[in-house]
């Protein structure tokens, strides 16, 4: 913002600033191998839960669901304290000396995406997966053909919840702060960073990282958008 | 019929709320601007306390309701450059000269200082006031050291240190930047059982408030190098339209008064044992 | 296929069936107003909905040789050949395209066969839904209101197509139509239901 020319030229400059700084780039790189690791294990924690829940029908399955939607909106700082307190030296999980690591941001970040994916891919399958059952078995499959063709049948429902998890995970910043230290080259994402240069009273480069996640955000929603526009033209009988 | 008279309701008290926020606020600015003095100031003032034990002394002398923001010194003096407060209370004397000679802040004063320490998972004093020696060895030996990373005055200080004593801190791999605040800070430090530097105050306040205990020592106090100088200086109110100067002005002049330079000698005597800051307006660092 | 003494409670509904004899080789026809549990009926017989109560003897019918035409049939999210084809992917049972060429011409969907499944209209649906119910040689069809979505020119082509199949390969069908009356020369049986009950059989 200090600096004189166009502001076309200035956003030039601003990216070409940023996308050759090694700390930058460090930071998106962590925020994606963050986002990627732990959006693929909740996946497929989340299918199975989410799957399993739709299936079988047992005493206080309500109150999970119940249990799981309020995890849906847990606050990230939580599970990150949670994580924190696992983590820490003197904690339970102490001695795998994942504090402070990207591992440990992927626990955390874990721990607050799966209940999002369950919760997502249950309320899919209610709504889907019956038809599919019995079709199924008007077909004659078997258990296993069963699974495989309601995964099958899902998969842009699943792609979908993978694609918003994978929005929430780069999105998030207390948790990642707390358990991942902000460290600079190791566990610093774009989202901690911002917290930083924000701090340190640096608001260009803030901004720049900040469009970064916005240009993100946007191809996530386009990719969303697209999803459910394929699923909602199938259902037109 | 039950539920959705509910959810009118809900939506009721939820503009209401909204509508309670945006109109109390800038009807409160208007009663109160010229009794408030809003301050930018560093973690370390806020953390220790020192300015919720002044605040309410402040408002008895002079009638003057003191709010801050705890921020970076960066930040500190940023919102400083932006006019977003009256005066700044910060402790980095270059950034701050600075800030003044551009024109951004009228004049500073110095008020007080305290005192920088390093800590470490070693014994207590270890190297006694030989700071060069101490982190000679952190260099040499590659021992892990986070520091605060994050341009605050703090981090500043720690920057100048290695300097001095000529060495490159960015060789050590084992050197890390948590650009979060001293008490993340030392504690991620304690987590990690490696070298850092702090202040006293957040030191003293986090070792008797953590939960989980601390086990690093202040291995390294005392030497020179190691004190750290605050200062207060009023925002340029040529520079801005609707700063609280004469507020401002107040406070510099109460602070650095003979009695509330002694209240703050008084300060964490009682609570643990030792003053956290040392009055010294007048003079400098 | 023989059913005794069926019992099925969903809800306020009572599904009871002393006795439904499903003579194999022939054409049944099931008539009954809405709600009067013909499709209840139907998916207990194929198995997504188990009995409370009561046997169904499959008199040496293998599961795997039935299968049931929804009403509303359930679309892969692929092409038509890849629906028609399912069933027999299932039984791993290997394709011969040119046969499955052939039964799409003969219901008229060859010109949709790369189509997406979930593309064709309503009575399109239901001429791919029989022709994935026949393609594997099943020995026992459910269908449950096909015919009754369907233009007319589609109905009289899959009623052939059952004619066909009874002609050189009798086999067992259980035909729920309302407008069934009409098509008596198909049926060999109808069975009338009402209020969850079967009420009397003409042959």
């Amino acid at each position: 913002m200090r600096r004189k020319g166009t502001v076309m030229e200035n956003i030039v400059i601003w990216f070409k600033e940023c996308f050759t700084d090694e700390a930058i780039l460090s930071a998106i790189g962590v925020t994606f191998k963050m986002a990627v690791f732990s959006c693929l294990i909740s996946s497929v924690l989340g299918i199975t839960f989410g799957l399993l829940l739709e299936r079988y029908d047992f005493r206080g399955k309500k109150l999970i669901v119940r249990i799981n939607r309020t995890l849906m909106g847990m606050p990230p700082v939580v599970a990150g304290l949670v994580v924190y307190l696992l983590l820490m030296r003197r904690g339970p999980l102490g001695m795998l000396g994942w504090l402070f690591t990207i591992k440990g941001m992927i626990v955390a970040q874990t721990l607050i995406i799966t209940p999002i994916m369950t919760g997502m891919i249950h309320q899919h399958a209610v709504s889907k997966v019956p038809a599919i059952r019995e079709f199924c078995m008007t077909m004659g499959a078997d258990r296993r053909q069963t699974i495989w063709t309601v995964l099958k049948e899902m998969c842009h429902d699943i792609y979908f919840c993978m694609v918003t998890a994978f929005g929430r995970s780069i999105s998030e910043v207390g948790s990642v702060m707390l358990v991942g230290g902000n460290i600079k080259g190791h566990t610093r994402t774009m989202t901690t960073a911002i917290s930083l240069l924000k701090s340190q009273g640096i608001f260009t480069e803030g901004i720049a990282l900040g469009l970064v996640l916005l240009v993100m955000a946007f191809i996530i929603q386009w990719l969303c958008d697209f999803l459910q526009k394929e699923e909602s033209a199938d259902e037109n009988y | 019929m039950k539920k959705n008279l509910l959810a009118v309701l809900l939506i009721f008290v939820m503009i209401f709320t909204l509508a309670a926020c945006g109109g109390d606020e800038p009807a409160g600015d208007e009663v109160v601007t010229d009794t408030v003095l809003t301050m930018a100031t560093t973690t370390s003032t806020d953390n220790t306390g020192l300015l919720d034990y002044l605040q309410p002394l402040f408002l008895e002398d002079t009638g003057y309701e003191l709010q801050w923001t705890a921020v970076g010194t960066g930040e500190a003096l940023k919102m400083g450059e932006n006019g977003d407060v009256d005066i700044v209370l910060v402790h980095a004397k270059a950034s701050e000269e600075e800030f003044v000679a551009n024109g951004f802040g009228v004049e500073r004063f110095p008020v007080m200082y305290n005192d920088y320490i390093i800590v470490g998972p070693e014994a207590e004093n270890t190297y006694g006031d030989d700071l060069e020696a101490c982190l000679t060895k952190i260099n040499d030996e590659q021992l892990g050291f986070v520091s605060r990373g994050d341009d605050s005055g703090t981090h500043k200080a720690e920057l100048k240190l290695w300097t001095a004593f000529g060495l490159d801190q960015t060789a050590n791999p084992n050197y890390v930047e948590s650009g979060q605040g001293m008490g993340a800070t030392i504690t991620m430090a304690d987590e990690q059982q490696v070298y850092c530097m702090t202040d006293r105050g957040t030191w003293l306040s986090q070792k008797n408030n953590a939960d989980v205990d601390i086990e690093l020592e202040i291995v390294c106090q005392g030497a020179k190098n190691l004190l750290n100088q605050y200062g207060v200086i009023a925002v340029n109110p040529e520079k801005f339209e609707g700063l609280n100067n004469e507020a401002a002005n107040a406070f510099i002049e109460w602070i650095c008064s003979a009695d509330v330079q002694a209240k703050i000698a008084e300060f964490g005597v009682e609570e643990y044992g030792e003053p956290l800051f040392f009055p010294n307006a007048g003079t400098d660092n | 296929m023989k059913i005794i003494n069926l019992e099925k409670n969903m809800g306020s509904f009572q599904l009871k069936i002393d006795h439904l004899d499903i003579e194999p080789g022939k054409v049944h026809g099931l008539v009954g107003h809405n709600g009067c549990g013909k499709t209840i009926l139907l998916k207990t017989i194929i198995g997504i909905l188990t009995p409370d109560s009561g046997t169904i003897d499959m008199e040496g019918l293998e599961k795997s040789k039935m299968t049931m035409m929804m009403q509303r049939p359930y679309l892969l999210h692929d092409s038509v050949y890849e629906n028609v084809i399912y069933p027999l992917k299932i039984r791993k049972i290997p394709v011969d395209e040119a046969k499955v060429d052939a039964m799409l011409e003969k219901v008229g969907l060859l010109a949709q066969k790369n189509q997406y499944a979930r593309s064709l209209s309503s009575g399109e649906r239901q001429k791919l839904s029989f022709l994935r119910a026949v393609i594997f040689g099943p020995e026992f069809v459910i269908m449950d209101e096909t015919l009754s979505n369907m233009d007319p020119e589609s109905e009289r082509t899959i009623i052939s197509l059952i004619k066909e199949i009874q002609q050189t390969r009798p086999i067992t069908w259980l035909i729920v139509n309302h407008q069934l009356e009409q098509k008596k020369d198909l049926c060999d049986v109808i069975h009338y239901m009402e209020k969850g009950r079967i009420v009397n059989e003409t042959a």
